[in-house]
C-alpha cells in the first residue's frame, strides 16, 4: 500500500464551523490510477490536498510509503514531497520565467542529489517521452495549454516519486488534449508502476481509471 | 537533502526571477545607488571641509588661552598695550599639576605696525618662546617659504603670515621695520613665511622672539596669554579649575574661539547623514515595492515552488538574494560614481581668498565611508526585502491552487 488513510475528518472554520470530510478511510495501493470525483462542493478537492500532504490541518491518520505524515515538521514534510510525490494541476502552472527544460528539472535540483548533467538528462528522457523534446529550450509561456501540461507531468516525475497527485488535470484542456493527458498519466501506472491519484469531472476519465471514489458530502460513497 | 538555503539551486532561481524583470530590477538599482553615490560624496566633501577647517583652525590656536580679564591697559606715557598677566607662577603651577595639560607655552601679544619698502599694514604679534612653541603649533608643516621656530631664536627675525606677506610685498630675506603701540621700534629680517589656510590668521599673524618683544615693550619678563594644549581636548574642564583657584583672569576654550566653525561642522554632519539617509530610504522603498509587486504576481509559482519541494526558507532566500543582488549592484556602482564625482570635485579648482586660502575642493576619500555607503546600502536593502520575502514564504499552497 502506497497509501493509507484512516478515519479522516476534516473542519472548515470559515465562515462557521463545518465538517467537511467525514470519518474516510482508504488504501490505495502501488501502481494504479485512482480517481475520485465527486460534484463541487463534496469534498474531493478537500481529499485530494490532504492526501497530497499539502494539507495537514486534519485528524485522523494518513500513512504514505509507512511514514505517518503527522509525525513530520513543516520542512521534513517538504522534503518528503519533493522526494515522494509528484504534482500536476488543472492550471499547468509551469513558471514563466524558466524554458521548459528548467522547468523540469527544478524538483531535482532542490533534492540536489544528482549532478547538473544527470538532471538534465533526466529531463530531456522525460520530455522525450512525454513528447516535448523539441520544446526543451522554449519559454514556458510560449507552449499551449496541452502542451504545458506534458511539461508539468514531466515535472511530477523528474524526482521518480511513488506518488502522482492530480488535480483537475484535464479541467482546462480540449477533448483531444483531455484524451492525450489521461492516456500519458495511465502509462504511467502502468510502464513506470507508479500510483496516479486525481481528482476529476470528467466520466469518461474515471470510468477509465483502475479504481475510483466517489464522495457525496464529505463522505466515501460506499 | 539539502538543508541550506544558500545553494547553487536558489541563487538560480534568483537571478532567474531578476532578470525576468530587468527594467524594474535597474531602476531599484539605480535607487540605491543614487542613495550611496550621495552619501559618499556628501560625506567625502563635508569631513573634508570638517577636516580641513579643524586641522586649520584648531592646530593653529591653542585649545585654551588664558589672558588678564582687564583687557587694555596703559602705560605712563598714556599709551594702550596688551595687559600682562599677573599671576602666571599661580598659573603655571595650576598647569603643571593638571592630568590632561599636554603642553603649554608663554605668549607676549602685541598689535603692530609692520612696514615694508613699499607698504603698510597693522599685525599682530605674537612673542613666543620657539622651544615652547613648538610643542603647541607644528609651524613646520605650515610653511611656505623659509625657515620655521628654530629661525626666530636670533634676535630681529620675524615669521609672517602669507597674505600679510604678499600684502606687504616682501619675501624670506627681506627687511621690513616694526613700530609698537609705545612708539618703539625696531628693523626685522623676514625668515619665513607660513599658511595655515584661513585668512583670517594669515592676514594678520607674525611671530618674533618674545625676549625681543619684551625688551621693546619694556616688560621684562612680562607675558600677555598662556596657551595650553590639552591630552583631550573635549574635556576642558580645565577652564573651570583655572578661573577657580587663579583670580583676575580670563580662559578661553577652543569652542569659544572657533563657534561658528564647531556649529558649521554640526551642521555638515546633520545635512550629511539627513540627506544620505533620506535617499537610501527611498531607494529601500523602491526595493520593498518591486519586492511585494513580484510576491503578489508570483504567489501561485511561490506556491509551486512550495509544492514540489521549496521550502519557506527557500523561498525567503529566493527573494532576499533578488534584494541583495539589487543592493549589492547598487551599491558597488554607488561607490564608484561616489568615488569618481568626488575626485571630480577634488581637482575643482575653488577661487576664494575670504575666509579660507585653498586652491581645490578639500574632500575626505577614507575608505572607512566607502564601507560604510556600501553597507548602507546593503542593509537598506536587507531591511526593504525582508518584509517581502517573508510574505513570499508564507504562501500556502493550498488556499491559492483552490482558489482558482
Amino acid at each position: 500500500m502506497i497509501l493509507e488513510a484512516r478515519h479522516i475528518d476534516k473542519y472548515f472554520l470559515e465562515p462557521e464551523k463545518r465538517q467537511v470530510l467525514k470519518n474516510i478511510s482508504l488504501v490505495i495501493p502501488d501502481g494504479e490510477l485512482v480517481a475520485i470525483h465527486g460534484e463541487s462542493g463534496s469534498g474531493k478537492s478537500t481529499l485530494l490536498y490532504i492526501l497530497s500532504t499539502l494539507d495537514t490541518d486534519f485528524q485522523g491518520d494518513l500513512k504514505i510509503k509507512d511514514q505517518n505524515i503527522k509525525t513530520l515538521g513543516a520542512s521534513a514534510l517538504t522534503d518528503f514531497r519533493n522526494k515522494h510525490i509528484g504534482f500536476v494541476y488543472q492550471f499547468h502552472y509551469l513558471l514563466p520565467e524558466f524554458n521548459v527544460l528548467q522547468n523540469v528539472m527544478l524538483p531535482a535540483m532542490k533534492l540536489s542529489k544528482k549532478a547538473k548533467e544527470e538532471i538534465i538528462e533526466d529531463a530531456l528522457g522525460l520530455l522525450d517521452e512525454m513528447g516535448m523534446r523539441e520544446y526543451a529550450k522554449r519559454p514556458a509561456y510560449q507552449l499551449s495549454g496541452g502542451q504545458q501540461q506534458r511539461v508539468a507531468i514531466a515535472r511530477a516525475l523528474i524526482n521518480n516519486p511513488s506518488l502522482i497527485i492530480a488535480d483537475e488535470p484535464t479541467g482546462n484542456l480540449d477533448q483531444k488534449n483531455s484524451h492525450l493527458i489521461f492516456n500519458l498519466l495511465k502509462e504511467i501506472t502502468e510502464n513506470k508502476g507508479k500510483t496516479v491519484v486525481i481528482a476529476t469531472h470528467n466520466s469518461t476519465m474515471y470510468r477509465n481509471s483502475h479504481k475510483t471514489i466517489e464522495m457525496i458530502d464529505g463522505s466515501i460513497r460506499p | 537533502m539539502s538543508t541550506h538555503v544558500f545553494n547553487k539551486t536558489n541563487i538560480f532561481i534568483a537571478l532567474q526571477y531578476l532578470s525576468a524583470r530587468k527594467k524594474q530590477s535597474c531602476l531599484a538599482a539605480i535607487g540605491v545607488l543614487l542613495g550611496v553615490t550621495t552619501f559618499i560624496v556628501m560625506i567625502n566633501f563635508m569631513t573634508g571641509v570638517n577636516d580641513f577647517l579643524d586641522d586649520a583652525v584648531f592646530n593653529g590656536s591653542p585649545d585654551i588661552i588664558i589672558s588678564t580679564k582687564t583687557k587694555k591697559q596703559r602705560d605712563n606715557k598714556g599709551l594702550i598695550i596688551s595687559s600682562v598677566l599677573e599671576n602666571s607662577n599661580e598659573i603655571d603651577k595650576v598647569l603643571i599639576e593638571n592630568e590632561n595639560v599636554h603642553s603649554f607655552a608663554h605668549q607676549i601679544l602685541t598689535p603692530a605696525i609692520l612696514i615694508s619698502d613699499r607698504k603698510q599694514f597693522p599685525a599682530s604679534i605674537n612673542g613666543v618662546f620657539s622651544e615652547k612653541e613648538k610643542e603647541m603649533i607644528n609651524l613646520e608643516r605650515r610653511l611656505v617659504e623659509g625657515k620655521g621656530f628654530q629661525s626666530i631664536s636670533q634676535e630681529n627675525t620675524i615669521l609672517l603670515g602669507i597674505s600679510l606677506a604678499k600684502r606687504l610685498q616682501v619675501s624670506v630675506g627681506d627687511q621690513i621695520k616694526m613700530i609698537l603701540p609705545n612708539g618703539n621700534n625696531t628693523n626685522l629680517k623676514v625668515s619665513g613665511i607660513f599658511s595655515f589656510g584661513i585668512t583670517t590668521i594669515d592676514n594678520v599673524r607674525t611671530y618674533i622672539s618674545a625676549t625681543t618683544l619684551q625688551g621693546l615693550l619694556n616688560q621684562k619678563n612680562g607675558i600677555t596669554n598662556i596657551h595650553v594644549k590639552l591630552k583631550d581636548r573635549d574635556d576642558v574642564s580645565l577652564k573651570s579649575t583655572l578661573v577657580e583657584e587663579v583670580n583676575g583672569i580670563g580662559v578661553e576654550d577652543w569652542k569659544d574661539s572657533n563657534k561658528t566653525i564647531v556649529i558649521g561642522n554640526k551642521v555638515r554632519d546633520i545635512l550629511t547623514w539627513s540627506v544620505s539617509f533620506a535617499l537610501l530610504l527611498v531607494a529601500g522603498f523602491g526595493i520593498y515595492n518591486i519586492l511585494t509587486i513580484t510576491v503578489i504576481q508570483k504567489r501561485k509559482d511561490i506556491a509551486v515552488l512550495k509544492t514540489i519541494g521549496y521550502s519557506s526558507n527557500d523561498i525567503v532566500f529566493i527573494f532576499l538574494v533578488q534584494a541583495m543582488i539589487i543592493g549589492l549592484i547598487g551599491a558597488l556602482l554607488g561607490c564608484v560614481l561616489g568615488y569618481s564625482i568626488s575626485y571630480m570635485i577634488s581637482i575643482t579648482s575653488l577661487d576664494t581668498s575670504d575666509f579660507i586660502i585653498v586652491e581645490t575642493y578639500p574632500i575626505n576619500f577614507k575608505m572607512f565611508y566607502y564601507i560604510l555607503g556600501f553597507s548602507f546600502g546593503i542593509l537598506t536593502t536587507i531591511f526593504a526585502g525582508y518584509f517581502p520575502s517573508k510574505k513570499a514564504s508564507r504562501v500556502d499552497p493550498v488556499t491559492i491552487i483552490r482558489g482558482i
